[in-house]
């Protein structure tokens, strides 16, 4: 499973078995796509890109306002990423600085909050065992391993392991 | 209980006696589902510079209450704020302070 530690001058260390490697930079594709397509029907989109606003016309007011920049950063985080998983397979073995950490949450995050979204998750469902007979399963399965990497890159930036 | 109503009517009262203008923006994060309790915590620090303690009290209280008033001020830096917060994945959201 994924390592992170802590080294000197604040960097992270990253160690991704081959698989987890191979599985984030399909999530990343598809994210991407997503976010291109930016389908506002898309209960996917609606949540990445919460209203500010209760109010319909101060939310699109912010809206307008903000335009693209929300999206530019999701890409960039992306991209971020995207740049530390390149390679041909096999593990891999990289470091980040606090820029990338904060890059790798900020992206593992909507990871999280996209198939969390499409799973339609409640708190307990979160808690509970996923049930491997249920179709939802690897799903589920791929939301837990991104938290679980979520998790131990914020021990490792606490100084734990 | 209702002894901790009427000094909170006092207080309304004297913010309604200020004008619209005086009255500061709330940013607003929401309790969801996915998010996880730890990166909750690290996004207050690292948005706000909260303490450990401060963050996680906010944090505890989207988890139980469903929402936590994390920052409030002028229209333009509560949408900043919202901004940053989105762009961490958190549900936030502007209001003003009633």
């Amino acid at each position: 499973m994924a390592t992170f530690k802590r080294k000197r001058r604040g960097a992270i260390s990253v160690e991704l078995e081959d698989w987890e490697a191979h599985m984030l930079r399909e999530l990343l594709g598809q994210m991407r796509e997503l976010l291109q397509a930016e389908d506002l029907k898309d209960p996917v989109i609606a949540r990445l890109y919460p209203p500010a606003y209760d109010e319909a016309p101060d939310a699109e007011a912010y809206r307008e306002l903000i335009g693209n920049d929300l999206k530019n950063s999701k890409l960039g985080a992306i991209d971020d990423v995207a740049a530390k998983l390149e390679g041909e397979g096999g593990p891999l073995k990289t470091s980040l600085s606090e820029d990338e950490f904060d890059a790798w949450l900020r992206v593992l995050t909507d990871l999280r909050l996209a198939i969390g979204t499409r799973l339609d998750v409640t708190e307990e469902m979160m808690d509970r065992e996923p049930d491997p007979h249920d179709p939802d399963a690897p799903a589920l399965s791929e939301l837990h391993w991104l938290g679980w990497m979520q998790e131990s890159m914020l021990r490792a930036s606490m100084g734990g392991n | 209980m209702s002894r901790t109503i009427s000094p909170e009517r006092v207080r309304d009262e004297t913010i309604d006696e200020s004008s619209q203008e005086d009255r500061p923006w709330l940013v607003i994060v929401w309790n969801d589902p996915v998010n996880l309790m730890s990166y909750v915590t690290w996004v207050f620090q690292k948005l706000f510079g909260y303490s450990m303690e401060e963050a996680t009290r906010l944090m505890l209280d989207v988890h139980h209450k469903g929402r936590a008033v994390v920052a409030s001020g002028s229209r333009e830096k509560s949408e900043l704020d919202c901004f940053r917060l989105h762009g961490y994945g958190l549900w936030a959201t502007v209001s003003k302070s009633d």
